[in-house]
C-alpha cells in the first residue's frame, strides 16, 4: 500500500488494525435480534392491503367483514388514518400542497399503495382478513414512464400540485456556452438507467406499541435517519418527539432502502387502534415494489478537442420519481454534484427534471443518482475515445484532476479533499496487465471471441451536507455532523452511544477501535450498542446511516466525546499523580506521567473515584460521574453561495474499476472473467472492514449492470417481483475481486479518512458497461443503457442494430 | 364474502420433532411454515425469513443433516424428524469450526444471511472436505449474501475446509 502522505501525531494503536468485529459472535450463533425476532406480551401482527392498481380513485371500502373475523384485532383504513394523523409535511415547495397520508385516502398512486391494514394474533389471520375487505375503484390512466407523466395534458399523479413535473431547474457553473463555440466536436450520450435496488436480505420491518396512560408510543423500526423520522413521526401523529421512544434495532442490510416514514406512522396508529402491540415485516413481494431506485435518463453534451480535452458538459437528467414525495429531488440533486466525476471540467450545466409517476415512491439506493452520472460520464469518455480515436485510458489520463490541484473546487461547489487519480489507473491497469489483456483480446477477436475490457474511474462523492437542500427550496436542515454519548463506567470500560446505526457495516468495531486509541484502553473495553434507542441515544436531524458519513460525522463525534472524558481523566490523574494534566497520557489502561512509567494510576481507579469519591473536597477536583455528549458539526458544511454553488457532499474517495467481461456469440450472456478495483478511501480504520464493503459494493454494481431490473407493464405493474424474475448475483456468478489500494488522506477529517461502502457500486457499472461495448466492438454495437440482459442485446445483433438503448426512448 | 367462511385452518395437527437435539409437540395449524414453527413457536429466531419462495436460503436449517429451505416447508412434513438450527453450532460456547473461519475471514456483514450461508457450508464440506473455489461458488449459488460480494465467504469456507481437515487430522 502507497502512502501518499502520513498522518500527523496521531497515536494509534488500533486504527489501522485489520481488528476482527466485535459484531460477529452474536450474529454467528443467532442472536443477532433483529426486529423480526423481537417480541411483546399481547403482540399483534399487519398486514396490508395494497392497490392491484397503478392509478385509481378509491369510491368505497368496506371493512366490516374483516372486523368480524375472529382474531383481527383491529381494521384501519386512510379515513381514520387522515381523522387521526397530520399529512406529510412537503419538503419541497410546489404550487399546491398534496395531503399525503400513510395509507392512501383518497386515490392509490402505485400498484401496491397501502389502502387499509389489518392488526390479528397472528400474520396468517391478517392476511386471511384482508381477503375480506371490498375495496371499489374506479381506475384512471396509469402514468408508467416520465415521457408520458411530463407530456402536456397528461392526468395528474398528484391533483394538487398541477403538474407531474415536480421540479425542473438549470444550474450552469462557468462559461458553458462560451466553451461549446470554440470547441472542436461535441461529443453527444444518452444513457437509461434501470430501477434496481440492493434488496436487503432482511426485508423493512418494525413494531408498535402506544401506551394510553400516557399518550406516548414507542417503536421499534427501521430507518437511517433517527433523527429526521422522529421528528416526522411525532408530528405526524401529534405528539411531541419526547412522547415517542424510537428504537432501531441492528438491520439486516440497509443501502439506503430502509426508509419508510409512512409505514411506521400507519403501524403506531394501528397499534393505538388495535389496544395492543402489532409487529408488522414485509415479505419479499412488498420490499421489492418498495425498495426502488428511480429509473432515469441523462444526455451529456461534451464540448471538446480535437486532443480528447473536455471543455465544457451540458447534461440533462430526468428523474422517474415514482409516486411519492418522500425522497424526491435526492437523486437530481446527487447527480448535480457528481457532473465531473474525476476530471478537470472548467464548465457544467445540469438541467433537472423530477417528474411523479404511478411507479412505487423511489428510495435511496447505494449511490442515489451516483451510479447514472458516473456511467453517464464515463460514456460520454468511452465514446470521446471513439471519436478522436484515441486510447480509453489515454482520455482519462489526459483530463483527470492532477494530484497537485488538491484540495480541488468543482465548478458546482464540491471541494474535492485528495487523490491521485492517474495512479489509481495507473496500479489497475497494470494489475490487468493491459497490454496483455489487449494482445488476448486480439487473438480472441481472431478465433471469433467477443472479449472485452473494461475501463472506468470514478470519484464516488460521501458525507451529505444539508446545506444541500438550499438547491431545492428547502433550508429547515443544514450542516452535516454527529452526536455521541460517552460514559466511562465505574469499572474503568466505556460505553459508547452515537445517532448512527448498524446495518452490517462494522461500525461497532470501528467505533471501539477509534475510542480505544484515544483513551488508551484496549477495543475489547469499549462497549458500542448496537441498537439506537432515542431514550439513550443523543442524535441531531443529520444523524443516522447513510451517505457514507460514518468515517467522518460519527468518528468526529466519538472522538469529541472521548477526548472530554480524556480531559476528566487527566483532571483526577493530575491531583492524584501531583502532576500537570498536560504531563499524562493514557496508556494500556493507565494514566502515566510522560516519560516517568512508574508514575501511574489504572484508569480504572480514577472512574471508580468519579463514581464514588462525592465529598465536597473530592467532588471538586473533577465534576462527579463520567458521562459526556459530544455534537460534532462539519466546519466543511457550509451553507450554499449567491452562485448556488454548495459542496454537496464533504468526502471524496475515489477508484479505478478493470473489467474482463466475455459475451457469449451465441446466446449473447456476459461473463465477469476479472474484475479489479483500485481505490483510495483515505486512511482506513480498519482494512479489512474497508476490503468487504468495497466486495459488496462492487458486487451490487456489476448486477445493475448485467443482472438486476424492475420491469413494469404498460398499467404499471411490476413484472419482476419476486427473486425468480428479479435476479440476484449468486457466489457461482461473480469473480473474486482483485485489486490494490492508495491512501491519500483527507485533509478535512479527523483521522485522514474518506467515505467506503456506496463507492464501488457507483463505479462498477460503468465500468461493465465499458467492457461490454469493447467486446462488442467488432459488431459495431454502443451501449447506452442497463442492464445488459442477453435477451435485449440478441435482439438487438440479430437486428443489425448499433445502439444497446431502451425502445420507448 | 362472509365473516363465517370455512377456511380449514382451525383443524390443527400434532407434529413432533427433535430440533436442537430437544424433542417437541406441538399442535399446528397446516398451513404453518417450518420456519414459523422454529421462530415464533420454539423461539429460535437464529433462523431468518428472506424471501419465503425459496430463492434466497436464508431459512436454511438440516433436516436429518440435510439442509432444506425451512420457509418452503410445512411442519407437519418434519413430523418425526431431526433438526439442526444455527443455535446448536457452538458448544459449550466454543464456535464451531465453520462459524469461527466466518469470524476470522470477514465471511458475514449484516450477519442475516449468516445462519443460512453456515449450515449449507457445513452440510457441503461434509460431503465434500477439500473443495475447489468454484465448487464451493456453486454448492452456496443457493444462499444469496448481499453484502459481501461472496469474496470473504468463499474464503471462510476454504479456511473452515483446511480448519476441518486439521482437526481429522489430529
Amino acid at each position: 500500500m502507497t502512502q501518499h502522505s502520513v498522518l500527523g501525531t496521531q497515536h494509534s494503536t488500533w486504527v489501522g488494525q485489520p481488528f476482527p468485529r466485535i459484531e460477529d459472535r452474536a450474529l454467528l450463533t443467532g442472536l443477532g435480534q433483529y426486529v423480526d425476532d423481537l417480541t411483546l406480551p399481547g403482540i399483534t401482527h399487519a398486514a396490508y392491503l395494497r392497490s392491484p392498481h397503478a392509478h385509481a380513485r378509491i369510491v368505497r371500502i368496506d371493512t366490516a367483514a374483516a372486523e368480524a373475523l375472529p382474531g383481527v384485532c383491529a381494521v384501519m383504513t386512510g379515513e381514520y388514518v387522515a381523522r387521526n394523523a397530520n399529512p406529510q409535511r412537503m419538503r419541497i415547495k410546489a404550487a399546491g400542497s398534496p395531503n399525503v397520508y400513510a395509507l392512501a385516502h383518497d386515490k392509490v398512486r402505485y400498484v401496491g399503495h397501502p389502502v387499509a391494514a389489518v392488526a390479528a394474533v397472528d400474520r396468517a389471520t391478517a392476511e386471511d382478513a384482508l381477503d375480506l375487505i371490498e375495496v371499489e375503484y374506479e381506475t384512471l390512466p396509469p402514468l408508467v414512464v416520465a415521457a408520458d407523466a411530463m407530456a402536456p395534458g397528461a392526468p395528474l399523479v398528484f391533483d394538487e400540485i398541477g403538474t407531474n413535473v415536480l421540479w425542473h431547474d438549470t444550474f450552469v457553473y462557468g462559461g458553458v456556452d462560451e466553451a461549446f463555440a470554440r470547441a472542436d466536436q461535441i461529443v453527444r450520450e444518452r444513457i437509461d438507467i434501470q430501477r434496481y435496488s440492493s434488496t436487503p436480505l432482511e426485508t423493512f420491518g418494525s413494531m408498535a406499541q402506544y401506551d394510553p396512560s400516557n399518550g406516548a408510543y414507542t417503536i421499534w423500526g427501521h430507518t437511517q435517519m433517527p433523527g429526521q423520522e422522529l421528528g416526522g413521526i411525532s408530528r405526524a401523529l401529534r405528539v411531541s418527539a419526547g412522547q415517542v421512544r424510537f428504537i432501531v434495532p441492528r438491520m439486516g442490510g440497509a443501502f439506503g432502502n430502509k426508509l419508510r416514514p409512512l409505514n411506521l406512522i400507519s403501524l403506531a396508529l394501528l397499534a393505538r387502534k388495535a389496544g395492543r402491540p402489532v409487529k408488522f415485516i414485509e415479505d419479499r413481494r412488498e420490499a421489492l415494489a418498495l425498495s426502488q431506485s428511480a429509473d432515469m435518463q441523462v444526455d451529456v453534451e461534451a464540448a471538446i478537442t480535437n486532443d480528447g480535452e473536455i471543455l465544457a458538459l451540458r447534461i440533462r437528467g430526468i428523474v422517474n420519481e415514482g409516486a411519492g414525495l418522500d425522497f424526491a429531488l435526492r437523486h437530481n440533486v446527487l447527480m448535480l454534484a457528481n457532473t465531473v466525476n474525476c476530471y478537470r471540467v472548467p464548465a457544467v450545466s445540469y438541467e433537472g427534471y423530477s417528474v411523479v409517476s404511478n411507479r412505487p415512491p423511489i428510495v435511496a439506493n447505494r449511490g442515489i443518482g451516483k451510479p447514472v452520472m458516473c456511467l453517464a460520464i464515463e460514456r460520454t469518455v468511452d465514446a470521446i475515445a471513439h471519436t478522436t480515436g484515441l486510447d480509453r485510458a489515454e482520455v482519462r489520463f489526459r483530463n483527470f484532476i492532477q494530484p497537485d490541484q488538491f484540495p480541488y473546487e468543482t465548478p458546482s461547489g464540491n471541494l474535492y479533499d485528495s487523490g491521485d487519480y492517474p495512479a489509481l489507473l495507473r496500479k489497475a491497469l497494470e494489475i490487468i496487465d493491459y497490454d496483455g489483456a489487449l494482445e488476448k483480446q486480439r487473438e480472441g477477436r481472431s478465433q471469433g471471441r467477443l472479449l472485452g475490457i473494461g475501463i472506468a474511474a470514478g470519484v464516488e462523492p460521501g458525507i451529505s451536507n444539508a446545506g444541500h437542500n438550499a438547491l431545492i427550496g428547502e433550508s429547515k436542515i443544514t450542516g452535516a455532523g454527529e452526536a455521541a454519548r460517552i460514559r466511562m463506567e465505574m469499572d474503568g470500560t466505556v460505553t459508547v452511544y452515537t445517532g448512527g446505526l448498524e446495518a452490517g457495516q462494522g461500525h461497532a468495531t470501528a467505533l471501539a477501535q477509534v475510542v480505544a486509541d484515544q483513551l488508551g484502553l484496549h477495543p475489547d473495553q469499549v462497549r458500542v450498542p448496537l441498537t439506537f434507542d432515542s431514550g439513550t441515544h443523543p442524535y441531531v436531524m443529520t444523524s443516522g446511516n447513510y451517505s457514507n458519513k460514518f468515517h467522518g460525522e460519527d468518528v468526529a463525534a466519538a472522538i469529541g466525546a472521548a477526548q472530554k472524558i480524556r480531559d476528566r481523566l487527566l483532571n483526577r490523574a493530575s491531583s492524584q499523580l501531583d502532576a500537570a494534566a498536560v504531563d499524562i497520557e493514557l496508556r494500556d489502561g493507565r494514566a502515566v506521567v510522560r516519560g516517568v512509567p512508574d508514575r501511574s494510576v489504572a484508569i480504572a481507579e480514577l472512574a471508580a473515584s468519579a463514581y464514588g469519591s462525592l465529598a465536597p473536597d473530592q467532588a471538586e477536583i473533577d465534576e462527579p460521574g463520567l458521562e459526556v455528549v459530544h455534537v460534532h458539526t462539519d466546519p466543511m458544511a457550509i451553507r450554499m453561495d449567491a452562485n448556488r454553488r454548495v459542496k454537496i457532499q464533504l468526502s471524496f474517495p475515489s477508484a479505478a474499476h478493470v473489467a474482463l467481461v466475455e459475451v457469449d456469440p451465441d446466446t449473447y450472456e456476459t461473463k465477469v472473467l476479472r474484475y479489479v478495483i483500485v481505490h483510495d478511501c483515505g486512511r482506513e480504520i480498519n482494512p479489512m472492514i474497508v476490503d468487504g464493503q468495497i466486495h459488496g459494493s462492487v458486487v451490487h454494481g456489476i448486477a445493475a449492470a448485467l443482472l438486476e431490473e424492475f420491469v413494469y407493464d404498460a398499467e404499471g405493474q411490476l413484472l419482476s417481483g419476486s427473486f425468480m424474475d428479479y435476479l440476484k448475483p449468486t457466489s457461482a456468478d461473480v469473480p473474486m475481486i482483485e485489486g490494490d489500494r492508495l491512501a491519500t488522506l483527507s485533509p478535512f477529517t479527523p483521522l485522514g479518512t474518506k467515505s467506503v461502502g456506496e463507492g464501488a457500486a457507483v463505479v462498477a457499472p460503468a465500468a461493465i458497461a465499458s467492457a461490454v461495448e469493447n467486446a462488442l466492438e467488432p459488431l459495431g454495437i454502443r451501449i447506452g443503457a442497463l442492464p445488459i440482459t442477453p435477451s435485449r442485446l440478441w435482439t438487438l445483433a440479430s437486428e443489425g442494430g448499433a445502439r444497446y438503448g431502451h425502445a420507448d426512448n | 364474502m362472509s365473516a363465517d367462511v370455512d377456511w380449514g385452518v382451525d383443524v390443527k395437527r400434532s407434529v413432533t420433532m427433535t430440533v436442537n437435539g430437544t424433542q417437541h409437540t406441538a399442535d399446528v395449524e397446516p398451513r404453518l411454515n417450518l420456519v414459523d414453527f422454529l421462530r415464533i413457536d420454539l423461539g429460535l429466531t437464529g433462523t431468518h425469513i428472506g424471501c419465503e419462495h425459496g430463492v434466497c436460503g436464508a431459512c436454511t436449517v438440516l433436516l436429518e443433516g440435510e439442509p432444506i429451505r425451512s420457509c418452503l416447508f410445512f411442519a407437519i412434513q418434519a413430523d418425526g424428524t431431526t433438526i439442526t438450527t444455527i443455535e446448536a453450532l457452538a458448544v459449550d460456547d466454543q464456535l464451531h469450526p465453520i462459524q469461527e473461519a466466518f469470524h476470522e475471514n470477514h465471511g458475514l456483514q449484516c450477519g442475516f444471511c449468516t445462519p443460512g450461508m453456515v449450515l449449507a457450508a457445513l452440510a457441503f464440506l461434509e460431503d465434500n472436505p477439500s473443495p475447489s473455489e468454484r465448487e464451493i461458488r456453486v454448492a452456496l449459488a443457493g444462499n444469496l449474501c448481499m453484502c459481501t460480494g461472496y469474496v470473504n465467504i468463499v474464503k471462510s469456507v476454504q479456511a473452515a475446509a483446511a480448519a476441518l481437515a486439521g482437526k481429522a487430522g489430529t
